[in-house]
């Protein structure tokens, strides 16, 4: 990175002013004015009663969001590579379950869950006993199983199409030089596998994030919760919905920025 | 273990569903069309809003996007309706369920049906224009059916997308298969079988449509050299 | 049959075309003619802008300024809001356009329609023509470019010398008044180029009014009436095919002629 700095800014100006063209500056202006009339004439007095809620709702929709994520993932990686190179009686189960779980809504999978397994857990002596009890009794536990194993489910079609798309040659050639098969799966099909699944992995982040206030139905306190709680307790409509709409958009924003970060310092060229 | 009667009701629900997905299937895709083309040909300001309208669409729930829609779309209605010195009306689920999911569908076809358009070559183009089709001709008979096999994977997997997505407005209480099957479940008591009977009814009907997908590609594809796969 | 009597109509008459792409000024007042019955060779290098004169005769690309004038009547022209010159009635190229038949360096047969289906489009959806006369007229016509067999089979199953074959019979069913050929041969194989300059040829014995953009000199010297040579967007040196390839006078076109060969 040779270049000097004035370049740099004098081409950073010149992209600044392509994208800030004078219609741009019209519809920049309209939106401030629509931002200014709702602040101005729509109801927010509800808002610091609900400030504390909010937040721990904003952190529970995170939480949930990165937790389901990353064991969703933990989980896709050996559900994409079974069907790729597993035995039939770990490819078949895979596949299917990779199917079922695309092929139904999560909202019923997770009342499933909820509802129905949480229906029969109490009828078993031996698990109302069992020390997870406490943990099967709230809704939260639900909401992180059914999320994962759904990501794990649509982000495994992804790694399955990952793994299958590493040139064999490169993986002969690992072997070729006397790497041992874990040592081959490790060092080379593991690592090309996963920067080919990294440009997918925002869009299917951005898609469990859509998909989190569904958590909501099964009295998880996510922000949606709060929102819907507003909306109850008070009768004002638009207000909490348009602010929870701009929460999303926000958080779907920082991630698409810090992915697009990640993606950045990988120096990866894949053919 | 169901009283007679709930099997009905399940399949009334499926119906529902498939009802709604194809309504704002259809729906997403005319938008689609429309967004795409606003997109590649129109003008700055149009593109700039197409823009805002995805890029809204795909970054905020579904569930969100239905509420809101839903009320300020039946507020807005009947606010125009009183204003010109009607009375106002109670909006059919049905219809409004249709409506919503359709806008939430056209966002994701504009971009599928973007992408198609952008991936015709572009000398099939300028072969009509040279041959004095009109812009009207050109969009029937060379440009629509010349990106089918390249938007068909995508469009395919919106109508996956659509029947699932149904779901969602069982939270704003209309009978489609999950809220069917909810009444079902809490009236018997009988969670387990049907949510089990509602999920095989789902997965039925997505290896259905897989069915006729792969038919519909292979047939937009005929003129393809490569088969699919 | 080379000559074009003195009697016949005007085809195609260009005056004093000008061409800017933004700064790049590709044509520089070229002007132009032919006469019904002739065949213009179009030569230069690369650059020369000889496929954007063609392409400009049926406004593919808007002339910057200019007459171009197409069996008697005159193209309209306007500046649009950006001070773009596009054409003024779109109904009036359309007309134009739909009895100029285009081959294509690229073919550019439409992949959805099978071969016959592409011959039979133009004069069905944009001419009128009834569908059974249409689809007659298209089978004599591919019998004619030898694809009788290929008439159900799509572009992308077929080599690039049959489609481009393909694509001149899509041409010849518009029953076009003038033919308007870019390089087209300059996409193919070696061994498929002779194919093709069989049928331009055939055509061209038979009195067709074409106008042939092409790398080809041997096969613009056996088949043109008229030959011009276009460098850097000028008309350096025109006349009929004996003078220009047997006696050149100009030394940028003897330099060109010997890099050619």
């Amino acid at each position: 990175m040779a270049e000097p700095a004035t370049a740099r800014l004098v081409d950073a100006g010149a992209r600044a002013s392509l994208w800030l063209q004078p219609h741009r500056i019209g519809l920049i202006a309209v939106g401030v004015v629509l931002v200014v009339c709702a602040a101005l004439f729509m109801r927010w007095d509800w808002l610091p009663n609900y400030y504390g809620l909010a937040l721990e709702g904003i952190w529970r929709t995170l939480w949930i969001l990165v937790v389901t994520c990353v064991l969703g993932f933990m989980l896709a990686v050996p559900i994409g590579l079974v069907q790729v190179t597993g035995p039939r009686w770990l490819s078949v189960p895979a596949y299917w379950f990779c199917t079922v779980i695309r092929g139904t809504p999560l909202l019923l999978q997770l009342w499933f869950l909820y509802y129905g397994l949480g229906s029969l857990f109490p009828q078993y002596p031996w698990i109302r006993e069992s020390f997870l009890w406490p943990y099967l009794r709230q809704a939260w536990p639900y909401a992180v199983l059914s999320l994962t194993l759904s990501y794990a489910a649509y982000e495994g079609e992804v790694m399955r199409g990952a793994f299958a798309g590493v040139a064999r040659g490169q993986l002969e050639a690992a072997r070729a030089f006397g790497m041992s098969r874990w040592k081959v799966f490790r060092r080379i099909w593991l690592p090309q596998a996963i920067y080919r699944a990294l440009p997918t992995l925002t869009g299917e982040t951005v898609l469990q994030l859509k998909a989190t206030p569904l958590v909501a139905t099964i009295t998880v306190v996510d922000i949606y919760a709060v929102a819907s709680r507003v909306r109850q307790s008070t009768f004002i409509v638009y207000e909490p919905l348009l602010l929870l709409a701009v929460v999303y958009l926000c958080i779907t924003g920082i991630l698409v920025f810090a992915f697009r970060k990640l993606e950045a310092r990988i120096p990866a060229r894949l053919g | 273990m169901s009283p007679p009667g709930w099997g009905g009701n399940l399949l009334r629900g499926l119906f529902n569903s498939v009802l709604i997905a194809a309504g704002a299937y259809s729906i997403g895709i005319m938008v689609g069309i429309a967004g795409a083309f606003g997109k590649l040909y129109g003008g700055p300001v149009l593109r700039d809003l197409l823009e805002l309208y995805t890029t809204i669409v795909r970054a905020v729930p579904e569930l969100v996007l239905i509420l809101l829609l839903y009320f300020a779309g039946t507020d807005l209605i009947n606010r125009l309706l009183e204003a010109f010195g009607y009375q106002r009306i109670d909006i059919n689920g049905l219809v409004a369920g249709i409506c919503v999911l359709g806008i939430v569908q056209g966002a994701y076809s504009t971009e599928v049906i973007r992408g198609a358009i952008l991936a015709i070559p572009q000398g099939q183009i300028e072969a009509a224009r040279a041959y004095g089709m009109s812009p009207g001709l050109l969009l029937r008979r060379i440009t629509l059916p010349a990106m089918l096999p390249f938007a068909i994977p995508g469009l395919a997997n919106l109508w996956l997308i659509a029947t699932k997505d149904t779901a969602l407005l069982a939270i704003v209480g209309f009978n489609e298969l999950t809220q069917e099957t909810r009444t079902a479940a809490s009236t018997t008591k009988a969670y387990f079988t049907f949510f089990l009977v509602a999920g095989a009814l789902y997965l039925l009907l997505t290896l259905f449509s897989n069915v006729i997908i792969a038919r519909v590609e292979k047939w937009a594809r005929r003129g393809m050299h490569v088969e699919s796969h | 049959m080379k000559y074009a009597p003195e009697a016949a109509a005007e085809a195609i008459h260009i005056e004093n075309l000008h061409k800017k792409f933004g700064e790049l000024h590709v044509l520089k007042g070229v002007s132009l003619s032919a006469r019904d019955g002739d065949v213009v060779a179009i030569i230069g290098g690369s650059g020369s802008g000889k496929s954007t004169l063609l392409r400009c005769i049926n406004c593919l690309e808007n002339p910057t300024s200019g007459l171009i004038r197409v069996n008697g009547e005159e193209i309209k022209l306007k500046a649009d809001s950006h001070g773009h010159t596009v054409p003024a009635d779109r109904r009036q190229i359309e007309r134009i356009r739909s009895r100029l038949g285009m081959v294509f360096q690229s073919f550019n047969l439409w992949s959805h329609m099978t071969l016959i289906e592409n011959v039979i489009e133009v004069p069905i959806h944009v001419l009128g023509v009834q569908r059974d006369e249409a689809v007659a007229n298209a089978e004599r016509l591919l019998a004619r470019v030898g694809l009788s067999e290929k008439r159900d089979v799509y572009p992308a199953f077929l080599s690039g010398g049959q489609q481009q074959r393909g694509a001149i019979a899509r041409a010849l069913a518009i029953e076009p008044r003038v033919m308007l050929f870019d390089e087209p041969t300059s996409a193919l194989d070696p061994e498929l180029v002779g194919e093709v300059l069989k049928v331009i040829g055939d055509l061209a014995q038979e009195g067709r009014t074409m106008i042939l953009v092409t790398h080809e000199m041997k096969f613009a010297r056996k088949v043109a009436t008229h030959v011009v040579y276009l460098y850097n967007g000028l008309v350096e040196e025109e006349g009929p095919p004996e003078a220009i390839f047997g006696a050149p006078r100009s030394d940028r076109l003897k330099k060109f002629l010997h890099n050619v060969h």
